[in-house]
């Protein structure tokens, strides 16, 4: 741990993470690959700012700067640590509000029957539970379309007659749960079972930056809340491209800078007094919810994201601002 | 739709779950709940034939425990699932629940039915001595 840093004054290490924070957002237009290096070197030029020699690559967890790869370590004992109340604390965080940004995220995406999800760090499976059920709604709603439409005598009848045909269409839709953490898939297979859905859905332990599927698979990739434990988010972007098919769409969620200044304060404020109590009181950590904020400050505001996106190959790369750009949903396409 | 309307849907659909959980016949009764909360004009319940699910997966959601040690694994994954090193097709060995990866001649672990393919945690197989050897998963 960078001792260096924790030892400066607090207004001076105040100033230095303002001056890195408009550094950020002033490097604009930059090539592809540069601008990418940047980012990762950032939380290392500021040890070196300050007299530290960086060894090896080094990357932010939260405000602390650690070489690459302790960091995803230290993210999968976060996430072990919350899996049980993760749900719970996104409740209670968020005041329910994350349901509408997933469900947003939903309707944004608004799949076809037939379509493959494939949700990266999907964790307790949110998304793609919400995903098999707007199909099904979907299917349902044609099927009642077409019931209605053809003239019969009773609804018995019909329901022999549908039966025996092939109800979800050429093929049927498949949401496939990724994530690096296995107490998190524990908890969404629990959750998946007591709702009963079974059928249509696979939960598979694998790395975003190292995806154990082939190529071209998937006609929807999204990423909700996961892609700032990332170590290196440009793999995972890179990732994203292979496994989608052409004409596939990469979706992200993820948590992004508020624009309007008095809620940012407010913003601020909750996120750094309220949070963490809240961690320490229902889930029993304190550093986790303490890294969970901080790491949402360290992630690139709505633009950056969305030129990352596009050097990793995505074209048509736009981004939503939900709650006034407390969460971001930046979406691409593969062409 | 409003926003109040939205938490209602989502609270509702949570009380709704907890519903599902108290029946016996699931699938038939999934529907029928499904149908009254997003659907509020429609009157007449189709009871349509339950979903094709791999037969032994369908058994444990019936039954709601855990005959077996395990959950079997869905091999229908295997359509698309890779090494995620050489990114080359794998083989499903049912004897040791692992998923073997021939010409790296690893192993990736299966727990609780859940595939394990991070490359750290795949055990190396040897290629003369037996495969039975204790994996090296915590």
């Amino acid at each position: 741990m960078r001792v260096r840093p924790v030892k400066m004054a607090a207004s001076v290490r105040q100033w230095a993470r303002r001056v890195i924070r408009l550094s950020h957002t002033n490097i604009t237009g930059a090539s592809g690959g540069l601008s990418v290096r940047f980012d990762r070197c950032s939380a290392g030029s500021y040890c070196r700012c300050f007299g530290d020699a960086a060894e090896g690559k080094q990357t932010h967890f939260g405000f602390e700067t650690v070489p690459e790869a302790e960091k995803a370590k230290r993210v999968y004992k976060v996430f072990e640590n919350v899996a049980q109340k993760y749900d719970v604390m996104n409740d209670a965080m968020s005041l329910g509000i994350h349901r509408l940004w997933k469900d947003k995220l939903l309707h944004v995406m608004c799949p076809q029957p037939g379509a493959r999800l494939l949700d990266v760090a999907g964790g307790t499976g949110d998304i793609a539970f919400r995903f098999l059920e707007y199909i099904r709604f979907q299917q349902e709603r044609q099927r009642r379309r077409e019931t209605r439409a053809v003239e019969t005598p009773s609804w018995q009848e019909l329901s022999t007659n549908y039966s025996t045909e092939d109800e979800d269409g050429p093929r049927e839709s498949k949401a496939v749960v990724c994530d690096i953490n296995k107490e998190m898939l524990k908890v969404g297979k629990q959750k998946a079972d007591s709702m009963g859905l079974v059928s249509g859905l696979s939960w598979v332990v694998g790395d975003a930056e190292e995806l154990p599927f082939d190529d071209e698979q998937f006609d929807i990739y999204t990423i909700a809340f996961g892609i700032r434990n990332v170590t290196r988010i440009d793999q995972a972007l890179q990732e994203a491209r292979r496994v989608l098919k052409p004409g596939g769409r990469f979706m992200c969620l993820e948590f992004s800078k508020v624009t309007n200044p008095v809620l940012a304060s407010l913003y601020d404020a909750y996120s750094f007094q309220m949070i963490p109590i809240l961690g320490e009181v229902i889930a029993g950590d304190w550093k986790s919810y303490q890294y969970l904020v901080e790491s949402i400050r360290k992630f690139p505001d709505q633009e950056r994201f969305k030129e990352m996106i596009e050097d990793a190959g995505f074209y048509c790369v736009q981004y939503h601002n939900l709650t006034g750009g407390v969460v971001a949903l930046h979406s691409g396409f593969k062409l | 739709m409003t926003v109040a309307q939205k938490h209602f849907f989502s609270c509702s659909t949570v009380v709704i779950r907890l519903l599902r959980n108290l029946v016996m016949f699931r699938n038939v009764l999934d529907r029928l709940v499904t149908e009254t909360v997003r659907i509020h004009r429609y009157v007449k319940h189709v009871p349509l034939k339950p979903r094709t699910t791999p037969a032994s997966v369908f058994v444990r959601s019936f039954t709601g425990a855990k005959d077996e040690a395990q959950p079997p694994f869905d091999t229908s994954l295997l359509d698309f699932l890779v090494c995620p090193l050489s990114k080359k097709p794998l083989r499903y060995e049912s004897n040791t629940n692992e998923l073997i990866n021939e010409e790296l001649g690893i192993a990736y672990p299966i727990i609780d039915g859940i595939p394990n393919m991070i490359p750290q945690e795949a055990r190396i197989i040897k290629k003369a001595s037996d495969t039975l050897n204790r994996p090296t998963q915590e």
